[in-house]
This record gives structure tokens, C-alpha cells and sequence, in this order.
């Protein structure tokens, strides 16, 4: 498959050593993109997450014992698996910025970009969203309330995109040359752990992009050749180790291309 | 001419190739698209003029500065507060679904009175009107419970309990009540904060300072920020809590022994500085004798090699801090506590920068009302146990502000029998929460966005400081009133002058007593102190730390915000952040390890029966390797009976199985207590 270029490709680093898995991320990201509450989220089967939290083990017994919380966002592949399958052009990877956009009037609810993707990152809608009375006039302005039957995902709060460019319009500087943090989605405003790093991986001055060259990040699933663009990071030889599906021989782990 | 074969196919052809090359069919099927998912039921959203407007969020056991954003003079999301040096960007799971709380289907939205068992409305001229008949009926046979420990609110309503002639005005337990007691017993006075940015070895005593404890999102950005500097974090506890998770270590002990580990740290320290001048040494060798590693290695856990290496670190970090706390973020033992202290006090870190802070306490505005550090002495668990017990007569009028007491206390069918036994219960609470629905009245409080609010130096703040949130909504969204203003008004009514009008006149006199500008502050400029109280701490009565529960299966809890706090139940965008490893279908879920399971019999997603000393809980069991042997853990929070669909019913609440057992002082620790465990 061809693989788009960008000029600006918007990434993330999560640094798992330090994420205590609080959960602040995943909430902030409900009330931003106004995905409505559930009464009954226990069973996980037919919840919407776009910010997930995962809990890693190292698998020893006690006292060896150690975890790491692993927050999944989607992953806004580089050759994503999901727009390819599409039968109606509602996610695509087509814009600068490198953003796998979701298009909500255009799904069709088929749900094969969900069994293409391979981060459990897309969600459907099983019901219509249902507020809580009074609770709809909460609804922020920015992302529209979908119905059921409709697949949706993390979009890195693409209208965070469109706002910080309109604003560097209105500055008279590059829309495509956005400083350090003048975007940044809801998730990594909220993380009171310092462990969410987001900014352009394309430019070298960007912090996420002097992370993701270290030894110590990684991304998941990587043999797949998604070419994803959130990175995770840990000094821990098992976190890295547990990013891709790795034979028990092959020490090193987390290695990425 | 006839139309044959050839010329229909082409006709037809062409028809759909000619249709295809016009707008029609594309912005048919764009109108398709679009129209069959826009249907009356999906709400639509609402634009307008933006802005950012600061407020405090109070909703779990501390308090910090959080920011709102309004579309149109409408609160639609609440942000982290870069300027607040409590969140310094950051913000909770229950922060940030602050706003949608406004509209929680379990807020109570207009005063309430109990008729025959059942709640009637009623107006507020009323409601006043039926608890200032209560009041003065009742005399000086008064009470108040309250959970807004850094409010002037509960100086007000304390005010008003006092001014009827009542001093039974208390707190719900905390850490910071626990903290300053030890600094009592070892001879100092304050309010008790850590350093958390200046240090560079933190030693955490059982404290989740990561996760639920004290200034937890300031401490989380100062350990991130401090990692790169080479600071080091060593957790030490029963449970692998979200702090020991992200800790450079974590050093597993025996539920309830981490004052233990102090007092063996403390002997080393002791034992490798003959030379040490701090007062009262004499007699705190003597008292650590006893706990000498090899002593207590067995009783804690703790190997003993790794509490010398501890000690080693402790002395040899220039800039070392111990912060004791538990998991459940209350419920510490005072004598824990002094250990920790001791072995600040042994290093030179109080009041120095990176150590323990000692604060001024709050100033009083209100004449009437007990000083901040009276109320914090006081022991709730005591008099309510009393209450229950019937040494001391029950009041006739309880006040319960900000707290959830039916629900959030260990011993709780004792709580909650002395709540039974109180004459009259009036709930000044937002929500439908335990306590307000046996209450006789529900005065329901606005939320902080709708009313003012303040908080002074939560515990665990670096420095003294002080916020004051304006309302941000111009009134509050149904009939509800500041507890303070109800206080205000019912005190008028009784011919019992506070000295204010309005509770935003208490906050302008409190702003002026800090020596803080109201009308800056009341914009989201924090103030902050430069005091630290001079200390003359002395080591000779540091009293013997707690010792293990001697059970063999022991209860941890474990408070996570996510699932809610002991004020606030899940809220409605909380539910998705609870896990299968907490909650599975309705069964709370909790963990031991493989060690643990076996000696129990049990065995992943059994469901199993736990006893404490007051009650019983049902449970699914977890093999978690997180957990010391011979310790349950199980999440706070779960299992409420009133409130809303989002948080009713689901789980069991861990208060029902811990109990509190007496330490110093007349003291109780309740956060780790004995169980019985057995298949259901």
C-alpha cells in the first residue's frame, strides 16, 4: 500500500513508567468529544472508550511483581488498516497533520475498519447516546453527537487542529508550523503525571519527537506495519517487550523501524 | 423508426453515465447521509463566545484549582489549572467530570422534608423555618458533621452550632487531621505539608501521594518533572497502589506496619548518627530499641537487608522526605504518622526546603465557631461511637455538610446507628447521597460552580495557600443554596448573629485575615503564604508505632478518585473508567495474591463472603501479585444504595467490613482491618 508523506505528522509519546493509570485522560476526553455516559460500563463489550486503559503485568509472582497502566488512544496509523477497508470513504488518511479521520455522516456502521484495526482503537455505537436530563447542555461545541450505528474514534481532538491553525492564521504565522503545545488533545491537558507528550514527530525540535528516537520507545504491534503514530516509552526491558507479540527468545523487544 | 436493441442499451447507458456526471445523485446520497442520522433525539450542540473561567474542585479529598469552559455563558468542560499550584495543569478523574455533576440525576434539586417515610417538597422559606423550629427545640443538644476540612463553609455552620451552645462539631477522619496530631505528640504545631518539589529521595510510608493522597496531581507533575533530575521514589505499603506502580520501588509490607518500618529506619539512623543533638534522643533510643530491624523484619515483612539499605539511602540523599499515608488515604494511625515524623525530625527535614512544611493554621472569622485546629482534634469515630453506644446522649439535631457519613465510616453500621439515633438529621448535601436519604431534611447545597467556595492549604500544600472560586453560573441551576448562606439566615432566625450577611462577606473577611485580596483572589489568583511555624520538635514521646492486625487475612482498601471519593459517588462519566479488575457485572472485585488464594482455597472469580468486625461484604476474587501476603485488597467507593443508576448497587461497600482499632490519643486507624474470608 502507498503511504501518504506529511509535512506535519501529529504523535504522542505515553511514558509508561510514568501513567499511574488514574484515568483523568479517559474522562477528559468523554466531556471534550462529547461521548455520553454510561450506566452500566462493566461490561466492556458495548462501551466507547476512545482513551483506554490497560493494565500490563510482568508476570512474576509476588514480590517481583510489577505493572505498568497502558492508556490507548487511536493510534492514527501511518498505513492505517481501518480507512483501507472502508466501503464509503468515512475514515481516511489524507490530511496534513496525519490525523485517520472519522466521518460520521458517511459510516455506514459495516464495522470492518473495527475488526481491521488492531488496537480495539474504533468503537461503534450501539444505541442511540442518551444524556442524563439536562446533561446535553453540557455537550461541548466541537464534536457532534453520533447515533447508532455509527463507528467512531480518538480523532487526537482534530478540532483542537483546526483551532490552533485558525489561530495561527489570525497570528499572521504558519498554520503548518505550529509551535511546541499550541495543539495539544484533551488527554494530555488533563494527565497529571507529565506522562502524555504530544506535538509534531516531524519536527526535531518537538519533544515527542526527541522521545521517539530513543531506545526506550516503542509502539505497538509494529510487525504489522501500521506505522503507528503514538509511542510508548519505558526503561522496563517487559513493557517494552509486551508491545508487540515477541517469541520468548528475542530478548530485546520494542525495538522500532 | 423503431427503438432496437442496440439503441436501447446505449440509451440506458448513457441515461446512468449522463445522471452520474450531474450533483443530483452525489447530494442525494449526501442528503441521505446526513438527514438519517439527524434525527429530534440526537441533541444538538450549542455554539457561542468561549472563554476560561477558574474554580476549585472539592469533590475528592483535597482541593485544587481547576478551570471551566463556557460556550455561551454555559460550563461545558473543567480543565486542569496551569496557574493553581495544586494542579499545575493537571486534574482528576472526578474533575474532570465536574461540570456534568451539575446535572447528575441524584442532585437534590429543591428542599426536602420526611413525611411518614417519604420525601416532600418543600420551599426554602420553609425549610429554614422547620430547622430553626428543630434548633431551637433542640437547645444546645446540637451537632455537626462536616467533610469540607479546608472550607470556611463548616467554619460557619461550627459557628452556628457553637453559638447555640453545642462543641460537637466535627470532621470527617483524613490524613491531614492524622498528620497534625502526630506533630502534636511530638511537640509542634501546624498544619502539615511536604516539600514534595524540593526533594530527592521520597520515601512514601504507605502514602498512594501518586494516586489519592494529599496534593495528589502537584505531587504527581513534581515526580514527573524530578524524575529527569534523578529523583527517586521508593513506595513502601501492602498494595502495589498506582503510586508504587510508577515508584522506583516498591517495598511490599505487612497491612499496617509501615509505622514499624519507620521506627527500624529511625534505629539505623539513630544507630549511624552517635553523635545526634535533637531533643528528646535520649528517650527515643530507648523507644526504638525495640524495633530494631532484625526485630521487626519478621513482623513487617520487610527483609532486613532492605531496610538498611533504605536508611542508607535516607542518609545519604541530600534533599530525603518520608511522607507516611495509606492506600485508602485515611484512616492512618496518628502513631504511624509520629514514626514517619520521628525520622524527619531524626534527618533535619522539617521546615527546610524538600521537608516536611509546617503551616499556619487557617485564621477564624467567624467569633463563634471553633479554630481550624480544634475541629481537626475532635474524633468523629469516637463521639458517634458513643452516640451509638448510648454513653452520650444523642443529638437532637444533626448537621451533616459535605459528608457522607452513612456511607464513609468504618464501623459504619455503628455510624450509622447514631445517625439513626439522632433526633432530627438534616443533610446540607448536593446530592441523594446515603446520608441525606435517612435524613428528616434535605437542604440541598449548590455545587461549587454555582455559589462561592474557598479552600486554605489542603493537606500536603508545599506553602500555605488560599483559593476563592466565584460562582461561574449567575444562579444556581434549580433551587438549591449554599450551605453557609442557609446557616446565615437560620442563625438570623434564631436571634443568633454570626456577624455576616452573606458567606461571600465571610470569604472577603477570611481574604483580609490571610492578607490576601478578595477581589484578585476571587479571579482565580491564588494566594500563598510564606510562613512556616518555628518548631521546637522533641523525639521523648514518640509513642510505639501500630502493630500488625495479628489476623491472618487483613483488608486493604484502596481509594481510587476514578471510582469516586468518600463525598462523591461515580459520577455519570465515571463508569467507564471502572475496570473488570474492580467491578465484574455487579460483584466488587477484590485481590490477593497466588500465595494468599491457596491458603484460602480460593480461586480466580470465585465469589466469596468477607467479615470484617461490624459486617459483611460479598466480593469476586482477583489473582493479583500486587498484594502482600496475607492481605485482601479491595476498592473504596463501590456499592452505594442511593444516589443514581450510575453508582447504585454496583459492588459492596468496603466501609461495611473495616473496623477501627484504638491507637494514641484516644486515635483510630481503620484503613487496613482484620477479615475473614470464605467461599459464598
Amino acid at each position: 500500500m502507498q503511504q501518504m508523506e506529511f509535512k506535519v505528522k501529529w504523535g504522542m509519546v505515553i511514558d509508561l513508567d510514568k501513567c499511574t493509570g488514574c484515568g483523568a485522560c479517559s474522562v477528559a476526553c468523554r466531556a471534550e468529544n462529547n461521548i455520553p455516559p454510561m450506566v452500566d460500563a462493566s461490561n466492556k463489550l458495548r462501551t466507547t472508550d476512545w482513551m483506554n486503559i490497560y493494565e500490563l503485568n510482568n508476570g512474576k509472582a509476588f514480590p517481583h511483581f510489577e505493572v505498568a497502566y497502558l492508556p490507548r488512544p487511536c493510534m492514527q496509523c501511518g498505513k492505517p488498516s481501518c480507512s483501507t477497508v472502508c466501503p464509503v470513504v468515512a475514515t481516511t488518511k489524507d490530511e496534513e497533520g496525519g490525523i485517520v479521520s472519522q466521518v460520521y455522516p458517511r459510516c455506514i456502521g459495516c464495522r470492518y475498519c473495527m475488526a481491521a484495526c488492531p488496537y480495539h482503537a474504533r468503537y461503534f455505537n450501539w444505541f442511540d447516546p442518551v444524556w442524563p436530563e439536562g446533561m446535553e447542555k453540557t455537550l461541548t461545541p466541537y464534536v457532534s453527537a453520533r447515533p447508532r450505528g455509527v463507528v467512531e474514534k480518538c480523532t487526537f481532538c482534530h478540532h483542537r487542529y483546526n483551532a490552533a491553525k485558525e489561530q495561527a492564521r489570525q497570528n499572521g504565522t504558519d498554520p503548518l508550523d505550529l509551535p511546541e503545545d499550541a495543539y495539544i488533545p484533551a488527554c494530555v491537558e488533563a494527565c497529571p503525571s507529565g506522562a502524555m507528550v504530544f506535538g509534531n514527530l516531524n519536527n526535531p525540535e518537538h519533544r515527542v519527537s526527541k522521545l521517539a528516537a530513543t531506545k526506550y520507545a516503542f509502539r505497538l504491534l509494529v510487525r504489522l506495519g501500521t506505522d503507528p503514530q503514538v509511542y510508548y516509552y519505558s526503561k522496563r526491558d517487559w513493557v517494552r517487550q509486551l508491545g508487540d507479540n515477541y517469541l520468548q527468545k528475542e530478548l530485546k523487544g520494542g525495538e522500532h523501524v | 423508426m423503431g427503438l432496437d436493441r442496440r439503441s436501447f442499451v446505449a440509451l440506458v447507458a448513457g441515461g446512468v453515465v449522463g445522471s452520474l456526471a450531474t450533483p443530483v445523485v452525489w447530494k442525494t446520497l449526501d442528503d441521505i447521509s446526513i438527514w438519517s442520522q439527524n434525527w429530534p433525539w440526537i441533541p444538538r450542540l450549542r455554539y457561542g463566545e468561549e472563554s476560561l473561567v477558574p474554580s476549585l474542585c472539592k469533590l475528592g479529598e483535597g482541593a485544587y484549582g481547576v478551570q471551566v469552559k463556557l460556550v455561551a455563558g454555559h460550563p461545558v468542560a473543567a480543565y486542569g489549572n496551569p496557574e493553581h499550584p495544586l494542579s499545575l495543569g493537571g486534574i482528576c478523574p472526578l474533575g474532570a467530570a465536574s461540570v456534568q455533576l451539575l446535572y447528575s440525576p441524584a442532585r437534590v434539586k429543591n428542599p426536602k422534608k420526611r413525611v411518614n417515610g417519604a420525601f416532600v417538597d418543600i420551599s426554602w422559606d420553609e425549610a429554614e423555618a422547620l430547622l430553626a423550629e428543630q434548633l431551637k427545640a433542640a437547645g444546645a443538644e446540637v451537632a455537626l458533621v462536616s467533610g469540607d476540612d479546608t472550607g470556611t463553609a463548616a467554619e460557619v455552620l461550627a459557628g452556628l452550632v457553637a453559638a447555640l451552645g453545642s462543641q460537637e462539631s466535627y470532621f470527617m477522619p483524613s490524613e491531614g487531621a492524622a498528620a497534625a496530631a502526630a506533630v502534636g505528640l511530638l511537640g509542634g504545631d501546624g498544619l502539615v505539608g511536604y516539600d514534595v518539589e524540593g526533594a530527592n529521595f521520597l520515601l512514601l510510608l504507605g502514602a498512594d501521594a501518586l494516586g489519592s493522597s494529599g496534593t495528589m496531581l502537584r505531587n504527581a507533575k513534581a515526580v514527573a518533572a524530578g524524575r529527569e533530575q534523578g529523583v527517586r521514589v521508593v513506595a513502601v505499603g501492602p498494595v502495589l497502589t498506582a503510586t508504587a506502580a510508577v515508584a522506583d520501588a516498591w517495598v511490599p509490607c505487612k497491612p499496617g506496619t509501615e509505622g514499624m518500618v519507620a521506627m527500624a529506619l529511625a534505629s539505623l539512623i539513630v544507630e549511624s548518627r552517635p553523635d545526634g543533638k535533637v531533643p528528646g534522643l535520649a528517650d527515643f533510643r530507648k523507644q526504638v530499641a525495640a524495633f530494631a530491624p532484625d526485630k521487626v523484619a519478621a513482623a513487617t515483612g520487610v527483609p532486613v537487608e532492605t531496610l538498611r539499605s533504605l536508611a542508607k539511602e535516607l542518609l545519604s540523599a541530600s534533599k530525603p522526605l518520608v511522607v507516611p499515608g495509606t492506600a485508602a488515604g485515611q484512616g492512618m494511625a496518628v502513631s504511624d504518622a509520629a514514626a514517619a515524623l520521628a525520622v524527619n525530625v531524626l534527618l533535619d527535614r522539617v521546615n527546610v526546603p524538600g521537608g516536611v512544611m509546617l503551616l499556619p493554621w487557617g485564621p477564624k472569622v467567624v467569633a463563634a465557631a471553633p479554630d481550624q485546629k480544634t475541629m481537626l482534634a475532635r474524633d468523629v469515630l469516637g463521639y458517634l461511637a458513643k452516640v451509638a453506644a448510648g454513653t452520650t446522649s444523642a443529638p437532637k439535631v444533626l448537621l451533616v455538610h459535605g459528608a457522607n457519613p452513612a456511607y464513609a465510616l468504618p464501623d459504619l453500621k455503628t455510624a450509622q446507628a447514631a445517625l439513626a439515633k439522632a433526633g432530627f438529621v438534616v443533610a446540607l448535601s448536593s446530592f441523594m447521597d446515603e446520608t441525606a436519604a435517612m435524613a428528616h431534611l434535605i437542604l440541598p447545597d449548590s455545587l461549587t460552580y454555582e455559589r462561592y467556595d474557598d479552600a486554605y492549604t489542603p493537606y500536603g500544600s508545599g506553602q500555605a495557600n488560599y483559593t476563592v472560586a466565584a460562582p461561574i453560573l449567575k444562579q444556581p441551576l434549580f433551587a438549591t443554596k449554599a450551605a453557609a448562606d442557609v446557616a446565615l439566615s437560620v442563625a438570623a432566625r434564631l436571634g443568633k448573629e454570626l456577624g455576616f450577611a452573606s458567606f461571600e462577606e465571610v470569604l472577603k473577611a477570611k481574604a483580609e485575615a490571610l492578607g490576601a485580596d478578595f477581589e484578585t483572589a476571587a479571579t482565580g489568583s491564588v494566594w500563598l503564604g510564606s510562613e512556616f511555624v518555628p518548631q521546637k520538635l522533641s523525639l521523648a514521646k514518640v509513642p510505639a508505632p501500630g502493630a500488625p492486625h495479628g489476623s491472618e487475612t487483613t483488608v486493604v482498601a484502596v481509594a481510587q478518585p476514578k471510582i469516586g471519593s468518600t463525598k462523591i459517588a461515580t459520577p455519570p462519566f465515571g463508569t467507564n473508567g471502572i475496570s473488570p479488575r474492580e467491578l465484574q457485572g455487579k460483584d466488587m472485585v477484590v485481590a490477593m495474591n497466588k500465595t494468599t488464594a491457596a491458603k484460602l482455597g480460593v480461586r480466580a472469580g470465585d465469589a466469596v463472603t468477607l467479615s470484617g468486625a461490624g459486617g459483611e461484604c460479598r466480593a469476586r476474587v482477583r489473582v493479583f501479585e500486587g498484594v502482600v501476603d496475607g492481605a485482601v485488597m479491595a476498592p473504596m467507593g463501590l456499592g452505594h444504595t442511593a444516589w443514581d443508576a450510575f453508582s447504585r448497587g454496583k459492588g459492596a461497600n468496603v466501609f461495611q467490613i473495616l473496623s477501627a482499632q484504638a491507637d494514641v490519643g484516644g486515635a483510630s486507624r481503620f484503613a487496613t482491618s482484620p477479615v475473614g474470608v470464605r467461599k459464598a
